[in-house]
């Protein structure tokens, strides 16, 4: 299991379009301004970001942030010039995660090898493991993913995740 | 791999979900890379217009 991780592919970037309609950057970040100061809070970073078509982690975004603290999230607010270099740090940079860095990564929980992983367990990973997910995210993400025996298929499940 | 001695109590389908790798940075690092990948997903269907039923398959050309 250890040594799979320690083998997960660097994939080439790939990009994906945002399906939401402003025309550029600058548009949608403003979309996100429920101020009306020309700024976004901290805490909206990753999500405009992730609006954007990128897939941040949490921590490469406090990072590009400053390492704010939980009130800095909330209370700080940023413009969209100090946003776009972040954002550009993020489109550059490599090692970006594509569709077989998600497939391998969810074999390695496949125990029959035969192309789906119990939900129950990659729930478990998925709320243990890395930038943990809440129940409620969990419950969000896999609506609709696992059969009648609680089991995914993980390709198909990496392909709806890659579809939008 | 017995499970069947003294040593072990726990049955098998606990002692895999307890093979979990909590504290290897690498499995971590390689969980965080996919969970932000869904986290990103999820954002952007969020934003989307609902002009489909949920769960229903889209087609593979969707992101052009």
């Amino acid at each position: 299991l250890i040594a799979h991780y320690q083998s997960l592919p660097q994939a080439a970037s790939f990009t994906q379009a945002a399906s939401f309609t402003p025309v550029n950057y600058r548009e949608a970040f403003g979309l996100f301004d429920r101020v009306g100061d020309n700024k976004v809070a901290y805490n909206q970073v990753a999500d405009i970001m992730r609006a954007l078509g990128q897939n941040p982690t949490n921590k490469e975004v406090n990072r590009l942030l400053g390492m704010p603290s939980a009130d800095d999230m909330t209370a700080k607010r940023v413009e969209f010039e100090g946003f776009l270099p972040m954002l550009q740090t993020i489109i550059n940079s490599p090692n970006k995660a594509g569709y077989d860095d998600y497939v391998e990564g969810l074999r390695v929980f496949d125990k029959e090898g035969n192309g789906t992983v119990m939900g129950a367990e990659l729930r478990i990973v998925l709320s243990t493991l890395g930038e943990k997910m809440s129940a409620d995210e969990i419950d969000a993400l896999m609506a609709g993913q696992e059969d009648e025996n609680g089991c995914v298929n993980y390709e198909t499940f990496v392909k709806h995740i890659m579809s939008v | 791999m017995d499970c069947h001695n003294e040593e072990c109590s726990r049955p098998q389908e606990e002692e895999d979900i307890m093979d979990i790798p909590l504290d290897d940075p690498e499995a971590n690092r390689a969980a965080a890379k996919i969970q932000a990948g869904f986290r990103g997903h999820m954002t952007r269907k969020k934003m989307k217009p609902e002009d489909k039923a949920e769960g229903e398959e889209r087609p593979e050309d969707r992101g052009q």
